[in-house]
């Protein structure tokens, strides 16, 4: 079952999302959502990766979430893979959510079911 | 025959102009990162506030604007702060531009030869060439504005030195996402060496009679990372799901190139 948690918090988790390619300014980095999800793609592309997730915003309803990440250069060169997700695993994922209430948002970090942390996880 | 001997000399002449033998010059190698960071604020010494980033509000420099120039400058904060400044590189197919190419994220390459050295960095296209083998700028009427310009310049022991003229200037860059410009009129004098802490200091001197009341100085830093660490490609528009609107929006796309945004310049999408 997924955990929805909607954290309003301006200090609790520094945002960390910041863009070399456009700004970051649609990201609500007041706010830090934290999702279990199903990963639906992932794609390690220029000049973001995208992780395509599966959540329920509603209780039973099932919806697709875009969450952008930095770029794959940088993200490798900090422990990232092209396989760093795969399609199917199930994992925690903390987001800045849109501003406007598109179903996308910023990466923070995620937490896979062994413990390993990608991003900022504390 | 004749012609054989003047090419020979010619040549000759030039390559007696280099100011270094490769043995000479500075370990330059490896793979080097902004040491200043503030989202790419190109003049750290005068943003206020200290940790500002660029495009945040309330975030601005203080270099020696003219009237004009300091009015197009608060007018482009004005846009940064509402999520609207522009920024050429967001639509991922012109360079950042010297002096910007300085102030960029991901990492650079110091291409180092007597003839020429090459400032690579992989959040591109930006290769900036610069002659050191005694040649001169073009005359006028052989340059026209471009994103690098032209840059030529002589090694002084350790020390590189060059001048950068011709840059393409406020029509098609910036400094950084506080939305700071310079005019084509913009020239730049930069001084690069090894610190004593192993930085590579970047030192610049920048006149531009359009938008300067006089020289500004800009200082920047890299720093080397570890040995191994590797440049990649930088294709912006691989897989860019970040279109800009003309209002200047960044907007999200889907795996399909649908917009999903809910908002767009203003308007509720339904």
């Amino acid at each position: 079952m997924n955990r929805s948690l909607l954290i309003c918090c301006c200090l609790l988790i520094a945002p960390v999302f910041s863009l070399a390619h456009h700004s970051s300014a649609m990201f609500d980095k007041e706010q830090v959502r934290e999702e279990t999800v199903t990963i639906r793609e992932f794609q390690w592309t220029n000049p973001h990766v995208w992780i395509q997730i599966t959540l329920e915003n509603d209780p039973g309803q099932a919806e697709e979430w875009s969450i952008e990440g930095l770029g794959p250069n940088g993200l490798f060169r900090n422990g990232w893979r092209p396989n760093s997700f795969k399609p199917g695993d199930v994992v925690e994922i903390r987001f800045n959510p849109m501003r406007d209430g598109t179903s996308a948002g910023g990466f923070i970090g995620a937490k896979f079911p062994d413990g390993k942390t990608l991003g900022r996880w504390q | 025959m004749r012609m054989r001997s003047i090419s020979i000399y010619l040549l000759l002449a030039g390559f007696a102009t280099l100011s270094v033998h490769a043995d000479e010059l500075p370990d330059w190698s490896g793979v080097w990162q902004r040491y200043e960071g503030n989202g790419g604020i190109f003049d750290p010494s005068t943003v206020k506030p200290a940790d500002g980033r660029a495009g945040s509000p309330g975030v601005r420099q203080y270099p020696p604007l003219t009237e004009a120039w300091e009015a197009k400058y608060v007018a482009a904060l004005d846009l940064a702060a509402n999520e609207r400044l522009p920024d050429p590189i967001s639509i991922c197919g012109t360079p950042a531009g010297f002096p910007r190419l300085l102030a960029l994220p991901d990492v650079y390459e110091f291409i180092v030869r007597p003839e020429q050295t090459w400032i690579i960095t992989e959040n591109g296209p930006n290769i900036l060439r610069i002659h050191t083998d005694g040649t001169t700028h073009p005359p006028p009427e052989e340059r026209w504005p471009t994103f690098t310009g032209d840059s030529k310049g002589r090694w002084i022991g350790q020390t590189l030195e060059f001048t950068t003229v011709s840059m393409i200037g406020e029509a098609h860059t910036i400094l950084d996402r506080s939305g700071l410009t310079l005019s084509d009129q913009a020239t730049v004098a930069t001084r690069m060496y090894l610190t004593d802490e192993g930085l590579l200091r970047a030192e610049l001197v920048i006149e531009d009679p359009l938008a300067l009341t006089e020289p500004w100085s800009v200082t920047r830093h890299f720093r080397r990372l570890p040995n191994g660490t590797r440049a990649y490609d930088y294709a912006c528009a691989e897989n860019n799901r970040n279109p800009i609107t003309s209002s200047g929006q960044t907007l999200t796309l889907d795996t399909d190139g649908n917009v999903i945004d809910k908002v767009i310049d203003g308007e509720v999408i339904e």
